[in-house]
């Protein structure tokens, strides 16, 4: 009897434990759509911000309704002045729809602050020694189930490797967001352009994983110019397994200047090279480096030749 | 119930309106301190006065078959 004993009591044991771990399980799925929900109503509340931030609009309908009812009158009473009246209302009501309310700051204030994070590369590759290029790492898909310990594989990293011939980090080392890698040696870091990055990706409106790599390069170029302004001419062109860019008049030319003498913006490209990186890395799903660069004499154009790398 | 305002009176409005456009496209370009927290898309701008003063120049050549 007294062996029999422990088996009776092991089995409600197991039952126990059985229930336990499924109440874990609820709780860390209950837990994940939690967050999710949370991250979908945070799109939906800065969405509705937008919708909501458009005065301009309002005081074009102002204009836009009684121009209407002007040019109404003025056919009903045959008179020519409420028809210039009507005509004048409707159409700068019309032009009120065009403005949008934005902040602006002087392009100066970009390049000042990424200095500072370019300065600190510089200063820890320096101190470690480190001679080796950078590795735009990409991502994995923000809607591809991950377990906890392996959810560090989202985030885009970039690689900054000891010697030129580096093999890629492993998994693991990636996940845990490791900063130092003993294995190859390095270090990683979020990329500079990662911002920039999310910022195009918001005003592209699409998702860059479906587009065809001639089209990214098209909408690349097409919003860093017209929506953002960034720089005066951007020309993008894919090879087979390369990217050439070539920038005319970037905010961001005071980085490549021999006062700063920045080292790591040339492996690790500045804030728009970065982002199209980036955007490359997450497209292809290979990872990408930078080849080379070369700034004109006069410190006006940028050329960066930019290189997948297979797996 | 006719609309009240003949050709000439709305090609007039329209050449007005034309230079009014061009010259508020080309001013934005230049005073950004007083339009800080507004954006006026400036192409769309310059794309609407050209557009005007093409339909000011249609007026002026229906002027000419049609004198009255």
């Amino acid at each position: 009897m007294k062996t029999l004993n422990p088996s009776k009591s092991s089995k409600p044991q197991e039952t126990e434990e059985e229930t336990a771990q499924a109440e874990l399980s609820t709780t860390q799925y209950l837990v994940e759509t939690i967050k999710q929900l949370q991250t979908r109503n945070e799109h939906l509340k800065l969405e509705l911000l937008k919708t909501r931030r458009i005065p301009s609009g309002k005081i074009g309908l102002a204009f836009l309704v009684p121009g209407a009812v002007s040019l109404g009158f003025s056919i009903y009473t045959n008179s020519p002045v409420l028809a210039f009246i009507g005509l004048g209302l409707t159409f700068w009501g019309a032009l009120f729809f065009f403005a949008r309310p934005i902040k602006y700051v002087r392009s100066s204030l970009l390049d000042s602050a990424a200095i500072a994070s370019y300065t600190t590369i510089d200063r820890i590759v320096k101190d470690l020694n480190y001679k080796g290029k950078s590795f735009y790492i990409p991502p994995y898909p923000k809607d591809v189930y991950l377990p906890e310990y392996l959810k560090g594989l989202k985030n885009m990293i970039v690689f900054i490797s000891a010697n030129e011939g580096a093999s890629m980090p492993s998994i693991e080392d990636i996940a845990q967001n490791r900063f130092l890698i003993q294995k190859p040696k390095g270090i990683s870091v979020a990329p500079p352009g990662l911002g920039l990055l999310t910022l195009i990706e918001n005003e592209m409106q699409t998702d860059i994983t479906t587009l065809n790599l001639t089209e990214l390069c098209e909408n690349l170029a097409k919003t860093i110019l017209e929506n953002f302004q960034l720089a005066k001419d951007l020309k993008i062109t894919p090879e087979e397994e390369k990217i050439h860019i070539q920038i005319t008049d970037s905010i961001y030319k005071q980085l490549y200047s021999k006062e700063e003498n920045l080292k790591s913006i040339h492996f690790l490209g500045s804030p728009i090279i970065s982002a199209i990186a980036c955007a490359i890395a997450k497209n292809t799903g290979k990872t990408v480096t930078i080849q080379k660069d070369k700034v004109s004499l006069d410190g006006q154009t940028i050329t960066v030749e930019l290189q997948f790398r297979r797996e | 119930m006719n609309f009240p305002l003949s050709i000439s009176d709305i090609g007039l409005w329209l050449a007005i309106t034309a230079i009014i456009l061009l010259v508020t496209s080309e001013f934005l370009s230049s005073s950004t301190t007083y339009l800080r927290d507004i954006v006026i898309d400036r192409t769309r701008l310059r794309l609407i006065s050209i557009g005007v003063g093409l339909a000011f120049m249609a007026t002026v050549i229906m002027r000419i078959f049609q004198p009255l």
